[in-house]
């Protein structure tokens, strides 16, 4: 196209020197014009590859590639320091205060290295190594700016040390702008060492730069420095293998690697003679015809399998190490949902330091190879159908990609340098359906908090001054109380003065708000010092003060649970097919009303800060059903149900509009219901939990003289 | 016309040349000039064009021709588990450990160490059967190594314990031994192979061991945030705004420093600084006991039972060299966050490390996990309450089947029970306890265990639940051993004369669903403190609070029966089977001690209380002279090394209980008759 283009652009110009006679020339130059015209304007429309590929980088490798000459006597680093660890050789002041916890990852360009005599130092980048470097550069970890940059990978593919020049590559490592002595450089490595020793690191010096290996042994291994990262398989990538559900298979045990050694080969097909049809032992075949691709055919005998697929039809697969201790078999045992058996001593498996793989294989000792089968037998059914699950979950998450193992690297990194950021255990180890369906409740410690502790008592009021007061005074009287917090939600009157108050025996506290929301109840304010909160409504004088003391107590048993008087109920409505708000009479309750409840002041936090989706405005807008969210946020957080202190009363009080008299309102009931309908499509489940029992005192109703009860005065109407 | 037709030629050419000109160069402009990225776009790596001509970087492996290298000529420094550990001789049995007798103690500290270990299940007094061997090192920090032991072997199967840092210059000196030391050099620790111990004080508890100090679940909000370790065993705290950098002493001045006085060795902040240097290492047990969050600053040493713990949920590693940003990340770290730290911290210290007993038995624990392999304890069971060493790897290896992890499981306890009825020696025919059982809609089975000397009455009632008779021991103990014929997760343990109506029996096994790590019982006993005697004791009076429910009628997980049987140590079972009584006692302490929650009472009909006491086997009185075997709950204590038992002021009853409602819309209406 370049040359058409030159071409006709001289034509203009040409023309008018030639003779007029000479027709035919001007029909073929007039076509050729037309033709360069054609070709221009469908290299303008068509779609073509250079913008489908984005704005930047367009570039022809062998054009754009710059040549960099090694002399001879360049330097070569020191050899890998064993005893590194991060807070030794790794400079973390280039890793700097970081508001997102996110280390920066420079790469370098690509260049390409030559000896003195102009031969090349390495083959051309492989496909996986051209993968890795995307997958970082699209990454949040990607910087381009060399100087901001806390990690440094070198564009010199270290993937497999098969064609590598050791001492040259060795030479292009140390002339990197930033390598001081391999300082905060990470390189990737899956296929370490060569024959006839096959060491299990890379053998390229490398002096301080963290290594990310595929194949360490505990001797090459520097822990919490180095990171152990799979074989990549490009099987991955090129077979799809549905995932299939656990359970035993058609094999109990199935050896699909070819390259094993003889001895272990006759061990594993002694097994085979063995156990007879439990055990499959497959080789490479030899009488294939031509053409068909032999990686992915195995044979036993003249039976031909096809390879990966075959492993899907064993519950357990052998993984044993061949010349080298990592292999990619690894990665499609576990694209088939295989229990990986793993039989290479002194391996340190991928990514060992956050995954655990006692979840998805069988380690077994080299001189165990015998006891193999009886090993596996040994494990119950439940157990291994657990392996099989993880071991396809560890496939999904970290090794069907080379991306996938490119950004499990660099977490495990970013995880040692802001370890407050860490991801956890769970976080690394389980599976999708696990996470979803696991709680883990935030005070999860079996711990009774000292009686002297106390409660803060935190009263919601609006203007109902007189009964407001009468609340204050019955709910000092009760010996556990350390505080009272009044929140004043009116914006339009103050608060009386002090000297009206109530004169009580502990500290009185009013928080005014700045706009008049049922959220304030519950949000975690300053004043608040106990552990221990009874949200209680301005209206609330029916409670004794042996009840609330009660109350006070039972919270004590159970910190992580709402502890509440008035108990309510969801149902499944089948007519409407939707939940139901229930305050009748029931032998029931997954709800307790906040109108008087106590709970952990750290659920004020999660309500004011964490609650899902858009609940809390919801609440303030429609001015109800606070105290569902929140019995929605505690049943959530932490699985558990509520507990409903004493008998059932009659939360009626003369002067002023009761909960009961209001909740009994056709209207409020239909919104309370709609709250519970609202409420649970955003937690995205139905968190609360419903219970047949409620908490008395030991000796409630007892025949037993009611002077030596603790706690006489409840139930009383 | 020929003039025309040239004119219109050349029109026609010129005008297509302009064209092609105009449209054919912008293409190539717009390659050359713009295709650069903006500025501010980071660039990426470049999207060759040549990727789908790239090679894999994989290639067929050969298989090695040579002979693999049998395993490596087993020397100190490359020992690993698979290599110089031999399980063979552990098969069978599991793991039994023979102590040395050439570790005969010479401290305190060796005698408890000793004591710890014949505690131990896994202990044994045959040196043919043993698997592993035990060898203290001697606790002169700069004494010998000593001479190797007889039967060493090359050190193969042993365990040596040293309780200092470094008495020993050389990890090559002990052969293929495996080394359990306090605080090891993180270059030196073989992972997998050693055993990272704590360094333990001179003074530590040899049982039980004080409880942890957190009070409360949250840092009360006027705590101070930081607390320093500090040259002399002491700790600072530090307020919480000071900014600057609160290490190495740089800076004290802008502390405002606020002395902790000598005498309190454990710190009272949220988090607490310890320097990476092995000599701190101990400060590490006191933040740990405290509830303050240890936050370590580049420690050289690698942190206890690192193989089994997770430490990333109890303390955080910092580097010492960041200093503001540790403190930032300190002052902002999510209430969340803080919460759970602060939690695990208690939960580790009360599991592992709050007496030397527990610091061997969880050494063990870890080597008996090696050997079991893929049956070992799950991570989760090592990290999250009871702990590994009250939940038995032996028992089932799926969190799902033990009572403590349905909620990280997202799992339920099984819907149904077995009834376990235990006929003593003088014990009627339990004939309407069993109808009244078997009436329940959530029973499985039922199991009777005739431990009496009469003989098995021929004729058995018609129940529509399987019935099974089983043939005991007559020892008490045996109610509670873990018989296989057990077949739900629930187990209702009756003695035959107990008396039970249905509605009560559906009612219990509801609750106990809902607390399925508690005893769920009907009658209850409590303890106090004596102090006229200085001792324990417990009573059957009514009371306002209740530690302990007769397991005579009690819903439990069958949990507890392996656990009854398989950790208690021998001593204590075979004390309940000479004072029956102490059975009760002995199940009450050890639920107690794996929950650390008081057990659960429910409602009881007064019909039978009157009629057929619910099995009052010991004097009401405190004050009347104690029978003998009354003294079983400070042995125990003695056993344990602690109090278990809390006490709980609560019952649970049906919602609607003796409400003034109908009676027709009560589901338990049957527990309210007078």
């Amino acid at each position: 196209m370049c040359a058409s283009v030159k071409h006709s652009s001289r034509g203009p110009a040409l023309i008018p020197r030639m003779k007029t006679k000479h027709r035919i020339y001007y029909v073929a130059l007039f076509s050729v014009v037309l033709l360069g015209l054609l070709a221009t304007g469908v290299f303008q429309f068509w779609p073509h590859s250079i913008e489908a590929s984005g704005d930047w980088a367009v570039e022809k490798r062998s054009a754009a590639v710059p040549v960099v000459r090694l002399p001879r006597d360049s330097p070569v680093p020191e050899r890998g320091d064993l005893s590194c660890r991060m807070h030794t050789c790794f400079d973390v002041y280039r890793c700097g205060f970081n508001p997102k916890n996110k280390i920066k990852v420079y790469i370098y360009s690509l260049k390409k290295y030559v000896d003195e005599l102009g031969a090349p130092v390495s083959s051309t980048i492989s496909r996986e190594y051209n993968e890795l470097l995307a997958a970082i550069a699209d990454s949040d970890y990607y910087t381009d700016d060399i100087s901001r940059a806390c990690l440094f990978v070198p564009s010199i593919d270290l993937l497999s040390q098969h064609a590598l020049r050791i001492r040259e590559t060795a030479q292009a490592l140390a002339q990197l702008s930033r390598w001081d002595r391999g300082t905060n450089h990470l390189l990737f490595n899956m296929l370490p060492g060569g024959p006839p020793d096959y060491n299990t690191a890379l053998d390229v010096p490398r002096d301080r730069a963290l290594l990310a290996g595929g194949g360490f042994s505990t001797w090459t291994y520097r822990q919490g420095y180095d990171v152990s990262i799979p074989v990549y398989s490009p099987l991955s990538a090129e077979v799809a293998l549905p995932e299939k559900g656990p359970g035993p298979r058609r094999y109990f045990l199935l050896s699909s690697q070819m390259a094993i050694h003889p001895e272990y080969r006759e061990e594993i097909e002694a097994l085979q003679a063995k156990h007879g049809e439990a055990v499959l032992v497959l080789d490479k075949c030899t009488n294939l015809s031509e053409g068909v691709l032999s990686i992915r055919k195995r044979c036993h005998k003249h039976q031909v399998f096809d390879y990966p697929q075959v492993l899907q039809e064993a519950t357990f697969c052998v993984v044993l190490r061949g010349a080298r201790l990592g292999q990619a078999a690894l990665s499609d045992v576990l694209q088939a949902g295989c229990v990986p058996v793993i039989i290479a001593d002194s391996y340190i498996l991928p990514f060992s330091e956050v995954l655990d793989w006692k979840r998805a294989s069988v380690v077994v000792p080299e001189e165990k190879i015998a006891d193999v089968y009886s090993i596996l037998q040994s494990i119950p059914r439940r157990q291994m159908e657990e392996m099989q699950r993880q071991a396809r979950w560890f496939w999904e998450a970290y090794f069907q990609s080379i991306k996938a193992i490119a950004l499990a690297t660099l977490q495990i990194i970013n995880d040692r340098i802001y370890p407050y950021a860490a991801i956890s255990y769970e976080e690394w180890n389980d599976p999708p359906a696990v996470k979803w369906s696991s709680v883990s409740n935030p005070l999860f410690l079996p711990l009774i908090p000292p009686q002297s502790q106390g409660f803060t008592a935190i009263v919601l009021t609006y203007d109902r001054v007189e009964s407001l007061f009468r609340v204050i005074t019955e709910v000092s009287k009760v010996p556990s109380l350390s505080k009272l917090l009044v929140v004043w939600n009116n914006q339009n009157k103050n608060p009386p003065e002090d000297s009206l108050w109530p004169k009580i025996r502990v500290p009185l506290k009013v928080v005014r708000t700045a706009e008049n929301k049922l959220s304030n109840r519950f949000f975690p304010y300053d004043e608040i010092e106990t552990e221990a909160v009874l949200a209680i409504d301005d209206d609330i004088i029916m409670l004794t003060s042996d009840e609330l003391q009660f109350g006070y107590e039972v919270w004590r048993e159970f910190p992580d649970r709402l502890v509440g008087y008035p108990g309510r109920l969801h149902l499944w409505d089948h007519e409407m097919n939707k939940w139901k708000y229930e305050s009748e009479w029931t032998n029931e309750v997954s709800m307790v009303l906040t109108g008087a409840a106590f709970y952990h002041k750290y659920f004020n936090y999660l309500y004011t800060y964490k609650m899902p989706g858009d609940i809390k405005n919801w609440v303030d807008a429609h001015m109800n059903c606070e105290d569902i969210a929140m019995n929605f946020l505690v049943a959530n957080v932490t699985g558990k149900a509520v507990i409903k202190v004493t008998p059932r009363k009659k939360f009626k009080c003369p002067e002023c509009t009761a909960i009961d008299g209001l909740s009994l309102d056709q209207t409020h009931m239909v919104e309370r219901s709609e709250c519970i309908n609202k409420f649970a499509s955003v937690f995205g489940t139905m968190p609360l939990k419903v219970v047949e029992h409620r908490a008395d005192p030991v000796l409630y109703k007892d025949d037993f003289p009611e002077k030596l009860k603790s706690f006489p005065n409840i139930g009383s109407l | 016309m020929q003039f025309w037709r040239r004119r219109s030629l050349w029109l026609a050419l010129s005008a297509s040349s302009l064209l092609l000109t105009l449209l054919g160069f912008f293409p190539f402009l717009r390659l050359a000039v713009s295709p650069r990225p903006q500025p501010a776009a980071p660039q990426g790596w470049p999207r060759w064009l040549d990727t789908a001509s790239l090679r894999s970087f994989s290639q067929p492996e050969e298989p090695p021709e040579d002979v693999p290298q049998p395993p490596q000529a087993p020397h100190g420094t490359s020992c690993s588990w698979g290599i110089c550990f031999d399980t063979s001789r552990c098969r069978g049995d599991g793991l039994k450990v023979f102590a040395h007798a050439a570790a005969q103690p010479t401290s305190e500290m060796h005698r408890r160490i000793l004591a710890s270990l014949e505690g131990s299940r896994y202990h044994t007094r045959n040196l043919t059967e043993a698997c592993l061997l035990f060898v203290l090192s001697p606790e002169d920090p700069d004494g010998q190594c000593g001479p190797a032991p007889q039967h060493w072997n090359g050190g193969r199967n042993h365990l040596v314990i040293r309780l200092h840092p470094d008495p020993c210059p050389q990890a090559s000196q002990l052969g293929q031994a495996m080394v359990a030391q306090a605080s090891p050099r993180v270059d030196t620790f073989r992972p997998g192979f050693d055993v990272a111990l704590p360094l333990l004080p001179e003074a530590h508890p040899f049982r039980g061991g004080a409880p942890g100090q957190l009070q409360q679940h949250s840092p009360h909000p006027r705590a101070a945030l930081l607390a320093l370790a500090e040259e002399g065993g002491r700790w600072r705290t530090a307020g919480t705004y000071s900014s600057t950098c609160p290490w190495d002493g740089h800076c004290e001045q802008d502390l405002g420093p606020k002395q902790t006085r000598p005498e309190e060795k454990l710190p009272n902040a949220t988090f607490c600084l310890i320097p990476g240097q092995r000599a701190e290492a101990s400060r590490f047990l006191q933040a740990l006991q405290a509830g303050c969050i240890p936050v370590l600053l580049s420690p050289h040493w690698e942190l206890p039972f690192s193989e089994v713990i997770d430490w990333t949920k109890a303390a955080i590693v910092a580097d010492k060299r960041l200093p503001l940003q540790v403190l930032a990340a300190l002052q902002e770290m999510a209430p969340a966050r803080v919460l759970a730290l602060r939690q695990q911290t208690q939960f580790l210290w009360a599991a592992y490390f709050s007496s030397v007993e527990k610091v061997i038995h969880t050494t063990l624990e870890i080597i008996q996990d090696r050997i079991l392999g893929a049956s070992a304890h799950p991570s989760l069971l090592w990290n999250s309450p009871p702990g590994a060493l009250l939940a038995l790897s032996t028992f089932s290896r799926s969190p799902q089947d033990f009572p403590f992890y349905h909620l990280q499981q997202g799992s339920r306890p099984e819907g149904r029970f077995s009834a376990l009825i235990w006929v003593g020696t003088s014990s009627q025919h339990p004939l309407k306890l069993i109808q009244a059982v078997a009436g329940s809609q959530h029973c499985a089975q039922i199991l009777v265990l005739w431990s009496s000397e009469k003989p098995l009455p021929p004729k058995w009632p018609e129940t529509t639940v399987p019935l099974t008779v089983m043939d005991g021991h007559r020892k008490v103990s045996d109610r509670f051993f873990p018989y296989s014929a057990i077949s739900t997760d629930a187990i209702l343990s009756l003695d035959a004369h107990s008396s039970l109506s249905t509605s009560e029996v559906d009612f219990a096994f509801v609750v106990w669903q809902s607390f399925p790590e508690r005893m769920v019982g009907f009658l209850t006993w409590n303890h106090f403190w004596d102090e006229t005697r200085s001792g324990w004791g417990y009573t059957a009076e009514m009371a306002n609070e209740f530690s302990m429910v007769l397991t005579a009628a009690a819903f439990y997980h069958r949990y507890y029966h392996s656990l009854f049987t398989h950790s208690l140590p021998k001593a204590l079972r075979t004390l309940a089977d000479e004072a029956p009584a102490c059975v009760d006692v002995l199940m009450n302490f050890l639920v107690a001690a794996a929950t650390k929650l008081p057990p659960i009472k429910v409602p009881f009909s007064k019909q039978h209380q009157g009629a057929a006491p619910l099995a009052p086997r010991i004097p009401a009185s405190g004050s009347q002279p104690q029978p003998p075997h009354q003294d079983c709950i400070n042995r125990m204590v003695a056993e344990f090394g602690h109090m278990p038992l809390v006490s709980s002021r609560l019952r649970l009853d049906p919602v609607l209980f003796k409400d003034p409602v109908s009676v027709q819309r009560k589901k338990y209406r049957r527990l309210e008759k007078p």
